[in-house]
């Protein structure tokens, strides 16, 4: 077992950083006059881990979409009763999501938590899929199909996907589609488990008031050791062109939506910590309103203060977008399109260029404020193979020429897609 | 944590809550007064404009460049019911002055910056500010045409509107498009200073260290309002419908919603909202084991109690094939309680779930505004603790009595158009 202590030296905040026997990585930081404690147990393993093999299987397995999230509902059924009839008896407030590319159980509470942690590191570990049990899923997760088909900011979203992937799984639904669950049986699903649900894959993180000792000693007792055995994913190639530039759907809403994104590089480790701060500050700086084109569409009334941007990523996909609501989403693109040009050519202000690394900065101290978020923080940070404070270290390194230059590299018209969703007549 | 409200003036509450584990201050002022659809969105408007301009910062652009020079310092506003009531809030927080990297006071230009939205905002003879009103009015117009959006919380506003029709909580909380788009400038400033002068006000500044600078901000600015305040009249029980009214709508969705309005005349609300946790509050509830898991019939269905308006909604996406399969088993379940079967682990899980609960309260300073907010909002203040030994009080035979006082009085559907049209 090996442990270091992670600090962040410019707020002081730290955390314990285990690489335990049994292949786990644990995350713990001891909040102690807080009384909550968040833990999470995740997986590498999302919607778009679809195609994969270890070391020594001769031939890539090939799975139906939307099989990690199935399993994410199925691994809540022991086989004597429902995990969440265990942590009815606690008290925790228990749940689990499936992301693209991870899947994560956690509980939260403020007492027992050395039973919830017992009772979280147990499930995970004991698989029971039946045909029966199965069976009966497909109808709850039909329904959940079809709640989030309805929800035209999900829909927006992935018509955005849809038109810069042309072979990415990252375009299809995390849920997958009623059909391709259709193809999901027990056989399948011990599949996925044994493969992805190996602890050389997965993180723990847990923050609260709790005791590092005890969370370890817990840890030692429950886990069982797993051996590596070199998995590996694939995904299909991408090129780096998008599918087309403009979708729009017709939906049941009251106000129409959009989602204006730019494809991007994708990257991995350090490279793509830097990649998010510069994107990030770009996405920051295009939807200021204290910068003159926010305050023109706001004052032309096309966009409204829903308006916003963000960065999204993972394995194999990278994206900066805007969305918001607007009756006239191609002039918000045109603007966008105008405005990035405008500060390739005429530079940052370092005066505005300070304020939104300022804003940044006081949005990380605020998520080292909170016990979720710490908990979250720890996790994410471990899934994309760097450390819990490295952002706020890369964040204070970013030049205004890094943010000019990955808007000139990155933000490319060619590789725009504007996705909207409108009043039905 | 150290807990003190003092009074700064005629129906002013000044909460203070110091707690040394936060990086941040928070500071939120409410104002509270009757909820009425002639009122509702004028007030909403006024209490948008504060936090988008002010005598200082004339344009939302300087107002945001301000902020964010604080180091993304928050402000916003908000607007909703409570019972009868409606609950204007603005809502500021701030990184404590030990995390300013330039030595900057953040917390003495976040007093300055809120005193001026607040008492000196951006008007002139009467009126708001021409282009900040459109701004805000703009905002509140796409908000109400973007109800639809969400097709859950549509649902359930409809059911609320069909289950009050004719009372005031039949409005939502931030106001009706009509009398939004009617609204001016001068209209919503006569809603400001009446606020100012009429409503119940509370405020809450959550700091790590003491600090009564805002407190005498805010004694010396209240001192030249002439106070005149109205008691707000919040917990009116909704009276049952001599009939069951069913109000239903077609829209090209995938699953149908349908949302139970049932009404009670108990005024038992610790008991109401036990009987809610084992019905339906929770993973472990009735509806969730049978309607969803035994049956499969949905992704959700859930129960809530709203003990100031005496009612109590469960709400499902499902099938339109199933509602009827899954409304009977909401009601036989319902049956089921009312016949005691409540088992001692159910109780003992909701009791459990509600402790480690309240046990959160004060982990963040809006648990910490929300629940003083809540305890005056209820007219009296006690402790998590005390709160969650009512809980324990609670008898199997109070939450049957509270299980049989339910009355379905409406309910809305959101229906599948193509189905429908078979």
């Amino acid at each position: 077992m090996k442990k270091e202590i992670l600090t962040s030296a410019r707020t002081g905040d730290s955390c314990i950083h285990v690489k335990h026997s049994s292949g786990l990585d644990i995350y713990i930081s001891e909040m102690n006059d807080f009384s909550s404690i968040e833990a999470l147990i995740g997986t590498k393993y999302g919607s778009v881990n679809n195609i994969f093999r270890n070391a020594a299987d001769s031939d890539y397995t090939t799975v139906p979409e939307g099989i990690a999230h199935f399993l994410e509902h199925k691994l809540f059924e022991n086989e004597d009763c429902g995990v969440f009839e265990l942590y009815a008896r606690t008290g925790a407030s228990c749940n689990a999501f499936t992301s693209f590319d991870k899947t994560c159980y956690l509980f939260s509470c403020s007492k027992n938590y050395e039973e919830n942690l017992e009772i979280l590191l147990d499930f995970v570990q004991k698989p029971y899929f039946t045909k029966e049990n199965v069976d009966k899923e497909m109808g709850i997760i039909g329904q959940e199909i079809k709640m989030t088909n309805d929800n035209p900011e999900w829909r927006v979203f992935f018509n955005m996907l849809r038109g810069m992937y042309h072979n990415h799984p990252i375009k299809t639904d995390i849920a997958g589609t009623e059909e391709s669950i259709s193809h999901i049986d027990a056989d399948l699903l011990y599949k996925c488990y044994d493969t992805f649900y190996n602890l050389n894959n997965m993180v723990l993180s847990i923050a609260g008031n709790i005791s590092a000792d005890k969370v370890l000693e817990i840890c030692d007792r429950c886990l069982r050791p797993s051996e590596d055995k070199g998995l590996e994913t694939v995904f299909p190639d991408e090129p780096d062109e998008i599918v087309t530039s403009e979708i729009t759907e017709k939906q049941p809403v009251g106000a129409s939506i959009f989602q204006f994104g730019y494809k991007c590089t994708p990257s991995d480790g350090e490279q793509r910590l830097r990649d998010v701060a510069a994107a990030s500050t770009a996405a920051a700086l295009l939807t200021d309103p204290a910068l003159p084109m926010c305050e023109r569409l706001l004052k032309e009334e096309t966009i409204n203060s829903t308006f916003d941007g963000e960065v999204f990523y993972g394995s194999g996909y990278f994206t900066v977008y805007f969305s918001g609501e607007s009756d006239r989403p191609r002039e918000v693109r045109d603007a966008l399109f105008e405005e990035i040009d405008r500060l390739i050519n005429e530079g940052i202000r370092e005066k505005d260029f300070q304020r939104i690394k300022k804003t940044a900065y006081g949005m990380m101290i605020r998520g080292l404020n909170n016990v979720e978020a710490v908990a979250n923080l720890m996790l994410n940070a471990h899934m994309d193979s760097v450390g819990p404070y490295d952002t706020i270290e890369v964040l204070s390194d970013l030049t205004c020429d890094d943010v000019i230059d990955y808007m000139r590299r990155e933000l490319r018209p060619d590789r725009s897609v504007l996705s909207v969703i409108t009043k039905e007549a | 944590m150290i807990y003190k409200r003092s009074e700064l003036g005629d129906s002013i509450g000044f909460n203070t809550m110091v707690d040394k584990k936060f990086k941040t201050c928070s500071l939120a002022i409410y104002f509270l007064t009757e909820l009425s659809d002639k009122t509702a969105a004028a007030n909403n408007l006024a209490a948008s404009i504060l936090t988008v301009s002010s005598s200082t910062y004339k344009t939302y652009a300087a107002l945001s460049e301000k902020l964010s020079e604080l180091y993304g310092a928050g402000l916003g506003s908000s607007a909703r019911k409570k019972g009868d009531a409606q609950i204007l809030g603005l809502r500021a927080s701030w990184l404590d002055n030990r995390y300013a990297i330039d030595g900057e006071d953040i917390g003495g230009e976040m007093r300055r910056l809120i005193r001026d939205c607040l008492f000196n905002p951006n008007a002139e003879n009467g009126a708001f500010d021409e282009k900040s009103f459109a701004m805000v009015k703009k905002d509140l117009i796409d908000r109400i045409d973007g109800e639809l959006n969400q097709k859950r919380s549509y649902a359930l506003e409809q059911a609320e509107k069909l289950a009050y029709r004719g009372e005031p909580a039949e409005c939502t909380g931030y106001g009706s498009r009509e009398a939004a788009l009617s609204a001016d400038p001068e209209e919503v400033y006569r809603a400001y200073s009446e606020l100012l002068k009429t409503a119940q006000i509370e405020i809450y500044y959550v700091s790590p260290e003491e600090d009564d600078s805002f407190a005498e901000m805010f004694r010396t600015s209240f001192s030249s309002i002439d106070r005149q305040p109205k008691t707000v009249s919040m917990r009116n029980h909704s009276p049952l419908k001599a009939e069951v009214e069913t109000l239903s709508e077609e829209f090209d969705v995938n699953q149908c919603k349908a949302v139970l309005a049932f009404k009670t005349d108990s005024d038992d609300r610790y008991a109401l909202k036990m009987l809610s946790i084992i019905y339906g509050e929770l993973p472990f509830s009735k509806l969730f084991l049978n309607v969803r898991e035994k049956m499969s019939l949905c992704y959700y269905c859930s129960s809530r109690s709203v003990s100031v308006k005496g009612s109590f909604f469960v709400d499902l996406g499902v099938e339109r094939s199933n509602i009827e399969k899954a409304k009977a088993e909401i009601m036989a379940q319902l049956e089921e309680i009312k016949k005691g079967n409540i088992t001692d682990d159910e109780i003992q899980g909701a009791l459990m779930a509600l402790d480690n609960a309240v046990l959160q309260v004060g982990d963040t300073p809006s648990s910490y505004i929300g629940w003083y907010l809540d305890c005056f909002c209820d007219g009296e203040t006690i402790t998590p603790e005390e709160h969650f030994r009512r809980f324990e009080e609670v008898t199997k035979e109070r939450m049957i009595e509270a299980a049989k006082s339910l009355e379905l009085d409406s309910i809305y559907l959101m229906l599948n158009k193509e189905v429908q049209a078979e």
